[in-house]
């Protein structure tokens, strides 16, 4: 035996392996169960050897479909060989039959199934990673008298439509090279049709607003947790140009006619400069009319500064998200992975073996009761 | 279960994990774990006992004194003395052969119906060469 092998004597699976054993019939175990035992020991140390806990783990799973099938193969083997109908019976569950008994070491059995099934079932699964950006957002509206907006589900559920809509989705995906990424993960290094990544993206995100306050969670999951994190990154990142985009064509129409308007108003100061130039000559003799005009002439300047400033600002405005918009939280990459959750897991699988195990243990005592007093009434049927 | 009978022929055809062990014996005695990694090696891993399946096999062998175990180690100062050893009996020697012989006419046939080359390797139900 090699020095490493012998530091691992996996006395948790020799133990848990010696118990199954119960389910083979009690002459084959005490012909056959210390040579199995051994056996299985050696799988496990070969296994151990191979791909440590991976091998022990595929070693399981080879391991308790045999034991399951050879064990029923066993017991009928035994019950046909069996001539009375209290041996048959005693075969069958491999003791004599006793109530207490059949219960007992039906739900040790299936409850060790069972947990062994969810706990295999736990560490196969593949790891899922989940990271969350934070955005804040009201609606671009103005509000009445400066309030706060009040909660607006119609609006949330708009927003997560909006920020599940393909042209938000397809940003991300050609920022991240997505399809090209998932192919090779999922298509043979193929690459994605964009309506398929689109449609992966959507099984892998979920929207939540966080509760009292106008925050939404962008929640990703992947395998990955960096990509995790980039790809809520990403989300939030395309949702804020979708917006600036949005702010874009309403401020446009905006500054289109205050341009139109700014035009007009150069004409008309130019009509007014020249109408003042011709007052303004001594030969006119006309002082009180050359003051009304140089009067409106400064407030259509004035004016006309106005409006410079307003374009410039809605100009200003329509480049920014506003304040409407805002990325609270950046997504990080996770620390564990969310999915599977192996003690929550390993624990259900365990209140589930109880359950299970306690269903078929009265079930098998009631069995072995009424064979018992059929036995007793009537001795003729062994 | 394999019943114990004079004649090799009538036991055929056998089952895939009775052959296997049946062959790993052939080649000397062995104990449980050697049969499985014997098994296991000659097929390349495509057939891998449990040791339910194993003890199984060898209580039915043991039945049709197609083996029987051995008092004899091949060395015991180096070997676990709990373990069991097994070799082929002169009807497991036989049973083997012909079943051996029936395979060899199996793939005969088939190159006759040139379904397989003269040097291909096929592969028969339970992964046995």
């Amino acid at each position: 035996m090699k020095p490493e092998s012998r530091a691992h004597e996996f006395p948790l699976s020799q133990m848990i392996y010696g118990r199954l054993l119960l389910a083979y019939p009690r002459l084959h175990r005490m012909e056959y169960g210390a040579a199995m035992a051994q056996l299985f020991r050696d799988q496990c140390r070969e296994a151990w050897n191979e791909s440590r806990n991976w091998g022990l783990l595929k070693l399981w799973l080879q391991v308790l479909p045999d034991l399951a099938s050879t064990s029923i193969m066993e017991r009928l083997a035994a019950l046909k060989e069996r001539k009375t109908m209290t041996d048959k019976l005693a075969s069958l569950f491999g003791f004599r039959v006793t109530p207490a008994g059949t219960f007992f070491r039906v739900f040790i059995l299936v409850f060790l199934l069972v947990l062994i099934t969810s706990v295999a079932i736990t560490f196969i699964l593949p790891e899922s990673y989940a990271s969350t950006a934070r955005i804040k957002i009201e609606s671009d509206a103005p509000t009445a008298n400066s309030q706060p907006p009040a909660y607006d589900s119609y609006f949330i559920q708009t927003t997560f439509e909006v920020i599940r809509s393909q042209p938000v989705l397809e940003a991300v995906i050609n920022k991240l090279n997505l399809d090209v990424e998932w192919g090779k993960k999922y298509l043979n290094g193929e690459k994605l049709q964009t309506s398929a990544t689109v449609e992966l993206l959507r099984q892998r995100l979920q929207l939540a607003p966080v509760k009292n306050s106008g925050l939404i969670s962008i929640t990703v999951y992947s395998d990955d947790k960096n990509e995790a994190a980039e790809i809520a990154n990403a989300i939030a990142e395309s949702y804020q140009n979708y917006r600036v985009q949005i702010r874009k064509e309403v401020t446009g129409d905006a500054i289109d006619a205050l341009q139109e308007q700014y035009r007009d108003q150069e004409k008309r100061i130019r009509e007014a400069q020249a109408e003042v130039e011709v007052l303004g000559q001594p030969s006119t003799g006309q002082a009180t009319s050359y003051l009304d005009k140089t009067r409106e002439l400064d407030n259509l300047v004035e004016f006309h500064k106005t409006l410079f400033s307003k374009i410039e600002d809605k100009k200003l405005e329509a480049a920014l998200p506003g304040p409407a918009f805002q990325i609270i939280d950046r997504a990080e990459p996770g620390h564990a992975p969310v999915k599977p959750n192996k003690p929550v897991d390993i624990v259900l699988g365990a209140v589930a073996g109880i359950f299970l195990a306690s269903g078929a243990g009265t079930a098998s005592a009631f069995l072995s009761f009424f064979a018992g007093r059929r036995l007793r009434k009537n001795p003729a049927v062994a | 279960m394999v019943k114990p009978e004079t004649d090799s022929t009538s036991r055929l055809p056998l089952t895939p994990a009775v052959f296997h062990v049946l062959l790993a014996l052939a080649g000397g005695e062995r104990h449980g774990y050697a049969i499985m990694q014997e098994v296991a090696q000659s097929t390349d891993g495509q057939i891998k006992m449990g040791p339910g399946t194993l003890y199984g096999t060898v209580k039915r062998l043991l039945a049709a004194q197609l083996i029987a175990e051995s008092d004899e180690r091949p060395d015991p100062q180096l070997d676990d003395e709990r373990r069991r050893y097994y070799r082929l009996t002169g009807a497991g020697e036989a049973v083997v052969r012909a079943e051996a012989r029936r395979y060899a006419d199996i793939v005969t046939i088939a190159r006759g119906k040139k379904l397989i080359g003269k040097t291909a390797i096929v592969s028969l139900p339970g992964g046995c060469p």
